[in-house]
């Protein structure tokens, strides 16, 4: 008896001749790649092409000014890492930064949050009323912020004034060393907060309600509900957060620029403001695209930690 | 029938005549900060339109106009007339090869002619000839008259009255100077350029920014001290941390209400100052920043400064708009009109007899210390950029007791002694 067989087509030109795999190929390998080309293209445009020649910027004298730009190899780097007290300290800052933002709003964020989600009628407003200062450009906040904590017209000065004391609470918050990077970052995190609370808001309200109702009958009071229920319920919505706000800390500038440009006398100089300094003041682009490169790699450890969690089975 | 006939005759007409018109014109264009400078400066620059019709001016306002100019210079467009915060810029955009080298305009034009001699020096970059100085400027020591008559005080003319009048201020308790750096932090190095003049003398500077002394040479040491001295002492603004947090308007006010006695500030502060003054209904007055000696020194400065783009398809016509910009005509009724700092050029005394006599009196002081050797040097227009920078940043160090006046001598002395072998540091007029 003779069995019909088909072989499965090997070569190019077999393969192009067999009206199946052509018909598979248009459908799983050509027709998506035309509809992601366009974006792709983009992309490669203008996010890959910057970032490959910022990388090797990063490794020119180039002064920000013209084409001239000599390979160096790595010696911006070396400088940056063995010479550079500044990059060292701002580096340090940025620490400090992280670790503010990694605490303060979100602690502050989850119990509004779960104090929120309590509430039947008006919580609209609760919630707009919050969100607002996050809504607010950089520029208008730091406005605000800076003639609140002047020391002669802020609201430190009115308390002195209605406390009858001097210098007590009217000091410079900004202009004092000690002082100067905490307060913007208590400045930033008004503006910031309320986004998180958003979030964790919407992630709580996403929990189903059986979940509380079974809990409620295993005799759990409210602080178990929120540690057995609603935390592991939000758990990748937070831990996504966190990811996103510690590679945030690498990029902070705005504030900071706009409130002490990172003084006084470094005080509150990050990363991202020394990288500014240095591509535009000082003429010194390669230097500078050597510490965006670097805060690159910051970047891409934080992501690399969240994927090798995610990989061994964490639920962010 | 004959109506059509006449219509087509004349769109004939009107298409012959039209592209010969647009031929002849042509556009030089220019970007300005947009603002209340650009808002006098525009129409009087726009009168060049009248001069020759076949050469337009066109402003573009921009928000950020150095950091938009940079830019688009860089990427072969720009505008015709490019202009920078200083000469080191015009240093590293000529060396880049995107302005032109003027020295044939200036030749045709005669731009030697209304220049004063060293003015045009500054722009030299390798020997020729990149930009032209748009602003003169120079410190002085602002005062309020009424303030300083019902306590009886005269202006000091030397550090050693400065200090005896300071304790007198601060007895009466007014600030000694109405300071701040928050509104403009490269502010500080107005007070580190005043006091190396002030104290060390101009001729140490300039054996300094030369390569000849360091800048860890004694007196120039002793200058930030005495500098860090006045600033710990509260004469800044009331106090250090007062100093960084104090902005623009503080330093306006407090001066012209009489809370503070005096300011060190430019001449281009004239205009905020007469407003303020105006407002508050007091008198201002001024007189130079005392020195060591009593030598009435005078450090020169340039505000901005103007090239022509390498891209630029009429240089030509670019050159004849800076020709009639920088005339003393034209700067003259800038001054007169707007307040504006005039370029370096022979400003007529009929000019300045228009003016209020104490605006006169700056500028024929400057001249005159210019042509007598008492002039000094502003550290934005003869300091290399890493070194500018540093003198700004690092000075906060100082005055927060991070470092000693020695060891930011010694850190400045490091990257100036690079920058200076690098061929980086703008000219500097010779003495």
């Amino acid at each position: 008896m003779a069995v019909l067989t088909q072989q499965k087509p090997t070569t190019v030109f077999e393969k192009l001749n067999d009206e199946t795999w052509r018909r598979k190929f248009l459908r799983n390998v050509l027709i998506p790649w035309l509809f992601i080309a366009p974006l792709l293209i983009l992309h490669i445009y203008v996010v890959t092409v910057p970032a490959v020649q910022g990388i090797y910027m990063s490794m020119t004298d180039w002064k920000g000014v013209g084409q001239n730009a000599n390979f160096i190899g790595l010696e911006n780097y070396r400088e940056l890492f063995f010479e550079d007290e500044t990059f060292g300290k701002a580096f340090g800052n940025n620490m400090i930064w992280m670790i503010f933002f990694l605490t303060v709003p979100f602690v502050l964020a989850l119990f509004a949050a779960t104090m929120l989600s309590q509430i039947k009628r008006g919580g609209m407003l609760y919630r707009s009323i919050l969100f607002i200062p996050y809504v607010l450009a950089s520029v208008v906040t730091i406005t605000i912020w800076k003639n609140l904590l002047n020391p002669q017209r802020g609201i430190g000065a009115a308390l002195d004034n209605m406390l009858g004391l001097e210098n007590t609470f009217g000091i410079a918050y900004l202009g004092r060393p000690e002082s100067a990077l905490m307060s913007i970052a208590f400045i930033d995190n008004w503006h910031f907060w309320g986004f998180l609370m958003i979030l964790f808001l919407a992630a709580m309200q996403a929990i189903p309600p059986v979940l509380y109702d079974a809990a409620k009958i295993d005799g759990a009071n409210r602080w178990d509900e929120f540690r057995h229920v609603t935390l592991p319920g939000i758990r990748p919505v937070v831990l996504f957060m966190f990811m996103m706000v510690a590679i945030w800390s690498f990029l902070a500038f705005d504030y900071i620029f706009l409130s002490t440009q990172g003084g006084p006398g470094g005080a509150s100089e990050v990363i991202a403001t020394l990288l500014y300094k240095n591509a535009f003041f000082r003429f010194e682009a390669g230097y500078g695209a050597a510490m965006g490169v670097v805060i690159s790699i910051f970047a891409g450890f934080i992501i690399m930690i969240f994927v090798t969690l995610r990989r061994r089975g964490w639920d962010i | 029938m004959k109506g059509i006939k006449i219509l087509f005759a004349i769109a004939i007409l009107v298409l012959a005549l039209a592209p010969v018109g647009a031929q002849d014109v042509t556009t030089v264009s220019m970007w300005f900060s947009e603002g209340s400078t650009l808002d006098c400066w525009g129409p009087l620059m726009l009168e060049f339109n009248d001069v020759d019709p076949s050469i337009q001016l066109e402003i573009v306002p921009q928000a950020d106009t150095w950091n938009v100019t940079r830019t688009a210079v860089a990427g072969g467009g720009g505008p015709d007339i490019v202009r920078t915060p200083g000469p080191s810029f015009v240093y590293e955009m000529a060396q880049a090869g995107l302005i032109l080298p003027m020295d044939t305009f200036a030749e045709s034009m005669g731009w030697g002619d209304f220049f004063f001699d060293w003015a045009l020096d500054l722009g030299l970059v390798d020997g020729q000839l990149y930009s032209l100085s748009d602003e003169l400027e120079t410190l002085v020591m602002y005062y309020n008259v009424e303030v300083f008559e019902e306590n009886g005080w005269t202006p000091p003319d030397t550090m050693e009255e400065l200090n005896a009048l300071a304790e007198e201020v601060e007895a009466a308790g007014l600030t000694v100077f109405s300071h701040g750096n928050a509104s403009w932090r490269p502010t500080n190095e107005h007070f580190v350029g005043e006091y190396w003049t002030q104290v060390a003398g101009p001729h140490k500077v300039y054996q300094a920014l030369s390569g000849q002394i360091p800048w860890t040479d004694e007196s120039l040491v002793e200058a930030i001290e005495l500098l860090d001295a006045h600033m710990q002492a509260g004469w800044y603004g009331g106090g250090v941390d007062l100093y960084f947090t104090n902005d623009g308007v503080y330093r306006r006010t407090s001066l012209a209400e009489g809370s503070a006695a005096m300011n060190i500030e430019g001449s281009w502060a004239i205009r905020g100052t007469v407003d303020y003054f105006g407002q508050s209904g007091m008198t201002w007055d001024w007189v130079p920043v005392p020195s060591h000696d009593g030598t009435d020194y005078y450090t020169i400065g340039m505000g901005n400064t103007s090239s022509i783009n390498a891209n630029s398809p009429h240089p030509e016509a670019a050159a004849q708009f800076l020709t009639w910009y920088f005339s003393p005509e034209t700067q003259g009724k800038m001054l007169t009109n707007c307040l504006k700092g005039p370029a370096p050029v022979a400003i007529g005394e009929d000019v300045l007899g228009a003016l209020d006599p104490r605006i006169a009196r700056i500028y024929a002081e400057l001249s005159d210390a210019s042509a007598n050797d008492r002039y000094g040097y502003t550290t934005w227009t003869f300091w290399p950029p890493k070194s500018d920078v540093y003198i700004y940043e690092e000075i906060e160090r100082v005055w927060t007791g991070e470092i000693t006046a020695m060891e930011y001598s010694e850190g400045l002395q490091e990257l100036f002694a690079e920058e200076l072998a690098a061929g980086d540091i703008p000219p500097i007029p010779t003495r």
